[in-house]
């Protein structure tokens, strides 16, 4: 962290501290020699009226990359860098020579044999082609039958080439929104101020929204004295840093996560990490000054997700929690600019705290007048989707599909199923509370803390409080059975009703958010170990939607190609190649834990060396089944079969798979797939010496059978044929 | 110590020293000071507008029947409208809260992105809100739409949360232990009020005489249009507005029917608009 308490001497603060030094004037040496110029250093400070925090950092992204792509082949320059605040858009680009690279460009004219008589002598017409780019006929040159046009020039003086980068570069800038604030109707994000553009010691003129550039520089807008007139770029963020402007994002950051971690240290706890109020943090302040505050006891009763969503989201101060994660009562407000009557600052963030805090605990004594089961009456008015009606009847749906997996899930999984009934029944009541209403991030959250206070039993208060779980990626989901049953039913209603209402995500469209809603369902579905049926689960979710559905199977198995998108991209995240998990796809959602169980049964026995050839040998069954059009299910029967390599497969793979089945229904896929891999000298055996495809039709079809049942036997744990050598 | 009387008439002064004509409230009840014609009017043509007022705004739903020390059914804006926007406007804020005693040395000032729009008026502004040590005190907006078309030249809002400011200054926990002037608290002149206009607006409003009055209010508004008078055609602009807002906080709209009324006040608020410019065309190319 860079300290800010080092100085700069007196005698140089001063050197730049009074406006008036007129440096232009008086510098021109007539009589200097013709030596080449020196390369000199440029800056750009676009000084703004508060930029909202979130537009900073992706313009200046903006403003690096486009100025690189402007300057490229356009002048030889140096490194190329961007810093920035809420007031400050800053690029800096290192030795800019003086002048630009030279430039050669050819210009396409006419046929030589059309402009160019006989005699040699040029038409009008080409002579005026000529003219255009200020040379003679003869100048021009023939290249396989064209006359060209070429033109050289002397690189522009950089200041010119600067000048129109400037005025392109902002101009193109793209603000997630834009204003505009004066008579030429320029669009930026917010009011420009000034402009400070420097090339060395010379100002770089440019006039852009009424704003002329200059070299005045300015610091914090409330602690800073007058703006400062820089000579040249070198002093620009030293001048900033005085003004109480730390100008490096970077810089900026490490200042304020080491002054909140300072800030924190006498409550023996510190901030919680929120990298998303950090980053808005680092561009909502141009000097970061963290002011530790107190909570007061009474507003610690409060729901914790409710205290801290106040202070991060309503506030931006940063919560103090314990080691343990729990809250302590503390706070920390961060203020912008100096440590100068701190203590009016704290007072101030404690007492619009407290408001807030009172008006919460408001909201929440309001709610908690009446039980969740009488608000069921008002989801009747609030519309869930315009083609899926009300959340009432949401919740209708909801309720039933729960009960139809409880009643599938009976003998493998048992839940609660009054509790989860409940549950599924009172959902979605928080979303008429003022809470909610005011703070729509903590549905569920309230509805958990409303059940506990109507008296409700805990694994009702738990399947509410968890129905949105998980909420992002890496977040748990729900913790009980009952909980996960709930919060399954409204995912599966979600995405089978948007799909019925033809809302189905496209690339990067996905309002209702039904990639990560699928994605929940695969993540409760492998972690709870629950084996549903998602094919049937699905079907039953389309059946309820209030839509009709042309096709309803096609429907269901466009939402299961769906889900399985999500969990295919899940299990490679989790390091399994996709051909292994394209082995497992058949069935996979019929039971999905015991897919991952099967994929990983296949990741295991891949590492055996004997795999390779047997994957080889299956895809070779598999191809002659293919092309044989083989459907045929029906088992071979030993008495038809005719060579000893057809009886001694036939005897191999019936012993493995006794084998393999011992060990799978134990739930034992590696093991099962082991088991079948002994028939593989058997089944190399048998390519080796008889033909399927033979002429007595009665012998083939029972070879086709036998590789029939081999196949089956295989794709119980997994397609060897998709596994790629 | 400032009084609440005191800081209004220090932002009068110093909003009058810089230019601007001091007018009086509008006598209509308002949800805020943007409806009135002051602003409503003043940022729709390039005729330039400096205008700072007081204005009582009225917000049925908030009402807290005088319990929440921070809620208020009814209550002042301070509102300052500009056009052309003087440049380093924000610096000149800053200043105006220095003459109300608030030195923003000896605070956070902060600048949080806050974008205005009001449906009801097809109207949208880019701003602020502008914290003062985590406290929303004013409300900073620079007028891009209204009526649904772009506003050039640009106006720019600053609207100052009094209550919020005095509160802040007095270091009161509570509005209604506020200094009002005279001897008398916030609470003394406003209470009662408070008490009753949310049992009025919570428990006893009739709301078919409400709705009533909204259906001939948005007529005789439609009949003025039809008479190219744009003043009067507005007042029933307000007023429907106003009657909405009351009839939402006595629960009488359901979600449905809510974006109906949203619809019909925006419909009648942009002919009146249309008209208005209509009507001040000419004027707004000489001024311009």
């Amino acid at each position: 962290m860079m300290s800010l308490k080092k100085k700069k001497s007196p005698l140089e603060a001063m050197a730049f501290s009074d406006g008036q030094i007129p440096y232009e004037a008086g510098r021109k040496k007539a009589s200097s020699p013709p030596r080449k110029a020196p390369a000199r250093d440029f800056l750009l400070d676009v000084h703004t009226e508060p930029l909202p925090a979130r537009f900073v950092a992706p313009v200046l992204e903006q403003l690096r990359t486009g100025a690189a792509k402007w300057l490229e082949g356009k002048a030889p320059h140096g490194e190329i860098s961007v810093s920035g605040t809420l007031r400050h858009l800053i690029v800096t680009v290192k030795s800019v020579s003086p002048k630009g690279h030279d430039k050669s460009e050819k210009f396409k004219g006419p046929k030589e044999q059309a402009w160019k008589l006989p005699d040699g002598k040029f038409t009008p017409a080409a002579e005026g082609f000529a003219r255009k780019y200020g040379l003679c006929a003869a100048d021009l040159k023939p290249e396989d039958g064209i006359l060209y046009a070429e033109v050289h020039s002397k690189g522009e003086a950089s200041s010119a080439l600067l000048q129109a980068m400037i005025l392109d570069l902002l101009k193109s800038l793209q603000f997630p929104k834009s204003m505009t604030w004066e008579p030429s109707g320029f669009k930026f994000g917010r009011p420009i101020r000034a402009l400070t553009c420097l090339l060395g010691d010379k100002v770089v003129a440019v006039e852009l929204a009424g704003v002329k550039s200059g070299r005045a520089v300015y610091g914090h807008p409330v602690l800073a004295k007058a703006p400062t007139v820089l000579k040249d770029p070198s002093k620009h963020s030293a001048v900033l840093r005085q003004g109480l402007v730390i100008i490096d994002p970077a810089e900026r950051r490490e200042y304020l996560l080491k002054a909140l971690e300072l800030t924190t240290k006498k409550t023996g706890g510190r901030t919680e990490d929120d990298a998303e109020l950090i980053d808005e943090t680092v561009f909502m302040v141009e000097h970061p000054v963290p002011i530790l505050s107190k909570l007061r006891e009474e507003h610690m009763k409060l729901p914790a997700a409710l205290l801290k969503l106040v202070m991060k989201k309503q506030l931006k101060f940063f919560p103090v929690m314990a080691r343990d994660g729990s809250l302590l009562p503390y706070f920390v407000g961060v203020r912008d600019g100096l440590s100068c009557g701190n203590a009016l600052v704290r007072e101030g963030y404690q007492r619009v705290l407290e408001a807030r805090f009172n008006d919460a605990a408001f909201f929440l004594g309001r709610d908690a007048a009446s039980t969740l089961e009488s608000k069921l009456p008002l989801l009747e008015r609030v519309m869930y989707q315009k083609a899926l009606g009300s959340i009432s009847q949401k919740a209708a749906r909801v309720e039933s599909l729960v009960s139809w997996m409880g009643s599938h899930l009976r003998h493998t999984a048992p839940i609660d199923e009054r509790a989860a009934s409940s549950a599924a029944r009172l959902v979605y009541a928080d979303l008429v509370t003022d809470v909610v209403r005011e703070f729509p991030e903590l549905q569920g959250q309230m509805g958990g803390v409303y059940a506990r206070n109507d008296g409700l039993d805990e694994r009702v208060a738990l399947a509410i409080e968890q129905f949105y779980f998980p909420v992002a990626a890496k977040t748990p989901i729900p913790a009980t059975p009952e909980a996960a049953v709930v919060s399954l039913a409204g995912k599966l209603d979600s995405l089978s009703g948007c799909f019925a209402a033809g809302l189905i995500p496209t690339g990067s469209s996905d309002p209702y958010a039904l990639r990560r809603q699928a994605l929940g369902v695969v993540r409760i579905l492998l972690e709870k170990q629950l084996p549903l049926d998602l094919e049937q689960a699905l079907e039953e979710a389309v059946k309820l939607q209030p839509v009709v559905v042309p096709g309803p199977g096609k429907l269901s198995a466009q939402l299961a190609d769906f889900v399985w998108g999500r969990a295919q991209s899940l299990f490679e995240e989790m390091g399994y190649a996709s051909d292994e998990v394209r082995s497992i796809r058949e069935g996979a959602l019929k039971d999905l834990p015991n897919a991952f169980r099967r994929l990983a049964a296949v990741r295991a026995v891949r590492r055996e060396p004997a795999f390779e050839s047997l994957a080889a040998s299956f895809k070779r069954a598999a191809n002659i089944l293919r092309q044989a059009k083989s459907e045929n299910s029906e088992p071979p029967d030993r008495a038809l079969l005719q060579d000893e390599a057809d009886f001694d497969l036939y005897d191999a793979l019936v012993g493995a798979e006794g084998a393999a089945n011992d060990r799978i229904v134990r739930g034992d896929f590696e093991g099962g797939l082991k088991s079948l891999v002994a028939v593989k000298p058997f089944l190399d055996l048998f390519f080796e010496k008889v033909m399927v495809m033979v002429e007595d039709e009665s012998l083939k079809r029972q070879r086709l059978a036998l590789l029939g049942k081999l196949a089956r036997a295989f794709k119980r744990v997994a397609d060897l044929s998709e596994i790629q050598s | 110590m400032k009084s609440f009387q005191e800081i209004i008439l220090e932002l009068q002064s110093f909003w009058s020293r810089e230019g601007c004509a001091v007018v009086q409230p509008y006598d209509l009840e308002k949800g805020a000071g943007t409806f009135n014609p002051a602003t409503f009017f003043g940022a729709l043509t390039a005729v330039p507008a400096r205008f700072a007022y007081v204005e009582p705004s009225r917000r049925p739903a908030d009402g807290r029947y005088g319990d929440n020390p921070n809620r208020l059914g009814k209550y002042y804006q301070f509102q300052v409208i500009l056009k052309p926007v003087p440049s380093g406007i924000t610096d000149l804020y800053q200043k105006s809260l220095k003459a109300i005693g608030l030195d923003p040395k000896q605070h956070d000032l902060r600048w949080i992105e806050d974008d205005w729009e009001s449906p009801t008026l097809g109207a949208s502004g880019v701003g602020w809100e502008v914290w003062l040590d985590g406290m929303e005190i004013t409300q900073f907006t620079y007028f891009q739409q209204m009526g649904s078309m772009p506003l050039l030249p640009v106006s720019v809002e600053i609207t100052y949360g009094l209550e919020r400011i005095a509160m802040h200054l007095q270091k009161k926990d509570s509005v209604y232990d506020l200094e009002y002037g005279g001897g008398l608290t916030y609470g003394d002149l406003h209470k009662s009020q408070e008490r009753e206009f949310s049992r009025y607006h919570f428990e006893t409003a009739d709301t078919a005489l409400l709705s009533r009055h909204f259906n001939e209010w948005e007529a005789e508004g439609g009949r003025l249009t039809a008479l190219a008078d744009p003043l009067p055609a507005y007042d029933c602009v307000v007023r429907i507005s106003h009657l909405f807002n009351t009839l939402e906080a006595r629960g009488a709209i359901s979600v449905t029917e809510r974006a109906q009324y949203v619809t019909r006040v925006r419909n009648l608020a942009r002919k009146v608009m249309q008209l208005y410019i209509e009507k001040n065309a000419p004027k707004a190319v000489e001024a311009a």
